[in-house]
């Protein structure tokens, strides 16, 4: 049962997304390209892209996926099985947080959980700017997005379309 | 000094909805300045200390960032009803917007010109995350520990692709050693 197997393996990929979805692009690609061929590695940095230039949470890339695989219900059921469990989980440790406001391992899991984040960030990064594997000019481009991301204010948005437009001349 | 009006929280769930409604709406290019906007400057729910307490705990948990923090503000204000509008305002426009454009591009994926600019815009996407991922560890900078955690964590994973179901365990444990050493 495809729906199924969207639920599971989107809820299971959600439970280890500490720092958020583009810590766990490396592991999504893995597991919708490699180990259940939903899509080749070109569509796969495609439906990313779809997902970054719409608006909202870039959770959103999982509909897509779902509905590549199953349609609308393929859609809905890969978007609330990559929230729903983290939401129940979400819901209860809210009530702990505040209770455990000043408790030392509180703040020994945040110091410890920062930088695994930042590298799985900067390794969501790199997989997602080899698409077709090591590539000069898919790295210029998001080199260069990465420099006009830090060095200025714009809204991201328009650094994605001048990519996108980079694309069109270099890809 | 200006003086604004004092915080109050949604007075309904319909407010609620509309707000994150406003949210989902208008986040192009990134969740997290809309949601400060609407929450703390438009609609003055939430102190900036308090949203940044929020975020901090939604980063703190695994799953998507933003989509926990509506759960746990929705549940603060509303409970389970509100944990409930407060996540469907936040996604329901822009997953159309989402579907639409995902309609529309496999209509035109054939087009060699229009998969180039697709892809460049994916490989963008690639580069905003390594300037997310910089800017995040800026904080980092001075802890040679942190660094090095960070240095492995990416070989691992994004060189070396071994699983994160793996990869994390092991880091993490690391990493709560070297946390409670006081190394981090």
């Amino acid at each position: 049962m495809i729906l199924l197997e969207l639920a599971m393996w989107f809820a299971l990929l959600s439970l280890i997304a500490f720092g958020g979805m583009p810590a766990v692009m490396p592991e999504m690609q893995r597991l919708v390209v490699d180990v259940n061929g939903w899509a080749t590695p070109a569509e796969f940095i495609q439906l990313f892209a779809v997902g970054q230039a719409a608006p909202g949470p870039n959770v959103l890339i999982v509909s897509l996926i779902g509905w590549k695989v199953a349609g609308l219900a393929g859609a809905l059921v890969a978007l609330f099985a990559v929230c729903g469990p983290t939401a129940v989980l979400a819901w209860w440790v809210s009530g702990l947080w505040e209770r455990f406001k000043d408790a030392p391992w509180r703040h020994a899991i945040g110091r410890a959980i920062a930088p695994l984040v930042v590298g799985l960030i900067l390794a969501s990064g790199f997989v997602l700017a080899s698409p077709a594997g090591p590539d000069w000019r898919t790295w210029l481009i998001a080199g260069a997005a990465a420099a006009a991301f830090l060095a200025t204010r714009v809204n991201p948005l328009w650094i994605l379309a001048a990519g996108g437009a980079a694309g069109t001349f270099m890809l | 000094m200006q003086e604004n009006p004092p915080v109050s929280p949604p007075r309904n769930l319909f407010e609620l909805f509309t707000g994150f409604l406003s949210i989902g709406a208008r986040s192009f290019g990134g969740v997290m300045p809309w949601a400060h906007r609407v929450m703390v400057e438009e609609r003055r729910w939430l102190t900036p200390a308090d949203f940044t307490e929020t975020i901090g705990l939604c980063q703190f948990l695994p799953g998507p960032n933003i989509g926990n923090s509506s759960i746990v503000l929705g549940k603060r204000w509303f409970g389970v009803r509100g944990a409930l509008a407060a996540f469907l305002g936040l996604m329901v426009l822009p997953f159309i917007w989402v579907m639409a454009l995902g309609v529309l591009y496999a209509d035109y994926s054939f087009n060699p010109t229009v998969r180039a600019f697709v892809t460049g815009i994916g490989v963008t996407g690639a580069g905003l995350f390594i300037g997310t991922a910089v800017k995040l560890g800026r904080e980092l900078v001075r802890k040679p520990v942190a660094l090095a955690l960070v240095a492995v964590c990416f070989a691992a994973v994004g060189v070396g692709r071994i699983s994160m179901y793996f990869v994390l365990p092991v880091m993490f444990a690391v990493s709560l050693f070297a946390a409670r050493r006081n190394w981090l």
